[in-house]
């Protein structure tokens, strides 16, 4: 049987605010198989994005343990988990979140300068993604000079910039039209389907869902339902 | 190290996009090492100054000047109060005394063929017995000429000859002081600092009749001793004879007198060499904080303005030590930029003061800007600036990168 690439037990992340605990999420428990396209699904205030975060190795949780490749990542230091998630990881957002001073092959090329892959190669490398996600055009244009759909179009090279086994996206269709979210969806579907890779997107919206081959909800911090797309549409009809 | 190249690459590039702020930062930067710059060639330039002058007085002779020890530096400098006949006749019949020279000076314009300049004129007495003096003692010699022997002849310094006029001054050539003419008897050879280099020497009785100034009077006195003597037993023989005359012509016994001998000259030197160091330092020290605290503050509100520029590196890979490298190289660079602009200018405010010392005749100032001076310059303001920035760049580095993302600021 395969092993979960990303596993959660028991986690549980409780806020401090003021005299206050809030808990985002209350002993949630998941597991991703490599290869899969998860839709995280749920309300806002439901704990979907701490969901991410967490799975996505930004946050940690303030029980509970989160592996990723079997490898309990509270046991690792700062400088080894970035490591980790540079090499492993890559993220998309719904604000793009593009470095604004650097043109965006340069964006593209930023998370492999942190994993040292040589300037050659990067450049090599940025360019065919940049191509595959039909940007040739915009190779050297700032994000200030880019449409929303190219900006969110670089956010996907640059998170495929390092071949990561998992791409995180939160709302990545969040910012844009209709037309232009539903190409996006394609290019990311693409990828998926091509590098095989796992694909975890957070969304409140079902059309988006319907992209994905596994469905979590969840409600107030805690998974209410967590099936396949095949399920989910038996279910309805 | 090709990580670290496109960190360095990262940081320049940041530095360019705030181009406003990184030029105010520079600037503080500019203003604080080209203070420190500026005030050190030039308190090596003072130094030297000081110690020319000092030097050139001291030889084997005691040194009497009116005014306290306290205010000997400026009575040096600036003249004001002057020695009595009745002091110098004092000083002449205190015990172990040789001979007593009494020397006075001041500016005056020179004209020579169609020019005129303003230059230092001094008066000697005793004149003919006082050169002899001055040739044994202190080492002066001629470079062309004779001594002179007449009233209306003059000795000029190496400067006077050449340098400040267009022309160059010749032996037995005429020169107009006050609207009296003198003939240049002899020219001397340099006396090793440009104080006495640029003055014009004659006799005190003519120097007195041209200036205004009373007869018998002089600035200061050097005392040649008799041979075989301890200075100090002498000074205070002199000081005695003095204090005595004093209290007879005034009713006062307050020393408003100095007698230096060489022993107390470099102590006096030592102190106020001393004192100018401090207060170069002090000066200095200001400078670097003030600097130092804009790179801190520029770097802290950089952090604060790419929390969420920080928050998206380390999403995607970016180490706690890539972080600060970033903020370092560019903490470091601004440093070093300033340091670079702050050098350039110190220097070259340094080489205007040294340059218009050599111009003017009677200005005599210096600079010492050296190699060693300007490497210091960039290599400190180089650490300056990384120093400064180490507690921003830690600020950034150990930022949550969930956190970092949430903000909008």
């Amino acid at each position: 049987m395969k092993e979960p690439i990303i596993k959660l037990d028991n986690i549980w992340r409780t806020y401090q605010l003021g005299k206050t605990e809030v808990h985002a999420l209350r002993g949630l428990s998941l597991e991703i198989f490599p290869g899969a396209f998860v839709a995280i699904m749920g309300s806002s205030g439901s704990g979907k994005s701490t969901l991410l975060n967490i799975v996505g190795c930004l946050d940690s949780p303030t029980k509970g343990k989160v592996y990723l490749k079997g490898k309990d990542i509270s046991l690792m230091a700062e400088s080894q988990l970035a490591q980790f998630r540079g090499e492993i990881l890559g993220f998309i957002f719904q604000e793009f979140n593009l470095l604004s001073n650097l043109s965006a092959i340069e964006n593209v090329m930023l998370p492999m300068i942190f994993q040292g892959v040589s300037q050659e190669q990067r450049q090599k490398k940025a360019k065919e993604i940049l191509v595959s996600v039909d940007l040739q055009d915009r190779i050297f244009h700032e994000p200030g000079e880019l449409s929303g759909g190219e900006r969110q179009r670089v956010a996907i090279a640059r998170a495929f910039a390092n071949s990561p086994e998992v791409i995180i996206a939160d709302e990545p269709t969040g910012n844009l039209d209709s037309v232009t979210g539903k190409k996006i969806m394609e290019v990311l579907t693409n990828f998926h389907k091509k590098e095989g890779k796992t694909v975890v997107v957070v969304t409140h919206d079902a059309k988006i869902a319907n992209y994905a081959e596994q469905v979590i909800n969840i409600e107030d911090g805690k998974i209410v339902e967590n099936h396949s797309a095949a399920e989910e549409y038996l279910w309805k009809n | 190290m090709e990580e670290l190249k496109e960190y360095f690459n990262i940081a320049v590039r940041n530095i360019k996009t705030r181009s406003l702020r990184s030029f105010l930062t520079i600037l503080g930067i500019v203003i604080g090492v080209f203070l420190i710059i500026s005030l050190l060639s030039l308190s090596e330039g003072l130094k030297s100054t000081i110690n020319q002058q000092l030097q050139a007085m001291g030889g084997e002779m005691v040194m009497v000047m009116p005014g306290s020890d306290e205010d000997f530096l400026t009575s040096m400098m600036f003249g004001g109060a002057k020695l009595q006949r009745e002091d110098i006749e004092a000083i002449k019949k205190a015990e172990g005394v040789d001979k007593v020279l009494g020397f006075s000076y001041t500016g005056a314009v020179v004209r020579y063929k169609e020019e005129s300049k303003q230059s230092a004129i001094a008066g000697y007495d005793p004149w003919k017995e006082g050169l002899d003096i001055l040739n044994i003692f202190q080492g002066w010699s001629l470079d062309s000429g004779r001594w002179p022997s007449k009233g209306n002849e003059i000795l000029i310094g190496s400067q006077i000859a050449d340098g400040i006029f267009s022309k160059e001054v010749k032996a037995g050539s005429e020169m107009v002081i006050k609207g009296r003419k003198f003939i240049v008897g002899g020219i001397l050879n340099s006396l090793g600092n440009k104080q006495d280099d640029s003055m014009i020497y004659m006799d005190m009785a003519i120097y007195q009749d041209i200036t205004g100034e009373k007869r018998g009077t002089a600035a200061y006195a050097m005392v040649k001793l008799e041979d075989g003597l301890d200075e100090n037993q002498v000074a205070e023989n002199i000081e005695k004879a003095l204090n005595e005359t004093r209290k007879r012509r005034s009713g006062t016994d307050e020393a408003d007198f100095s007698v230096i001998t060489s022993e107390k000259m470099g102590a006096i030197a030592g102190n106020i060499l001393g004192i100018i160091q401090m207060v170069i330092i002090a000066f200095a020290s200001i400078a670097i904080i003030v600097g130092g605290i804009g790179i801190t503050n520029s770097m802290f509100t950089s952090v604060r303005e790419r929390t969420k520029e920080i928050g998206i590196m380390k999403a995607i890979g970016a180490k706690n030590s890539a972080i600060l490298l970033i903020f370092l190289f560019e903490a470091g660079i601004v440093g070093l930029i300033g340091g670079v602009g702050g050098t350039l200018l110190g220097s070259l405010l340094a080489k205007a003061v040294e340059w218009y010392g050599q111009v003017h005749p009677i200005f005599y100032f210096t600079a010492s800007v050296n190699l060693g001076l300007v490497v210091f310059g960039l290599v400190f303001s180089f650490i300056i600036g990384c120093f400064s920035g180490v507690l921003p760049a830690r600020a950034a580095a150990k930022l949550k990168p969930v956190d970092a993302l949430r903000r909008h600021e």
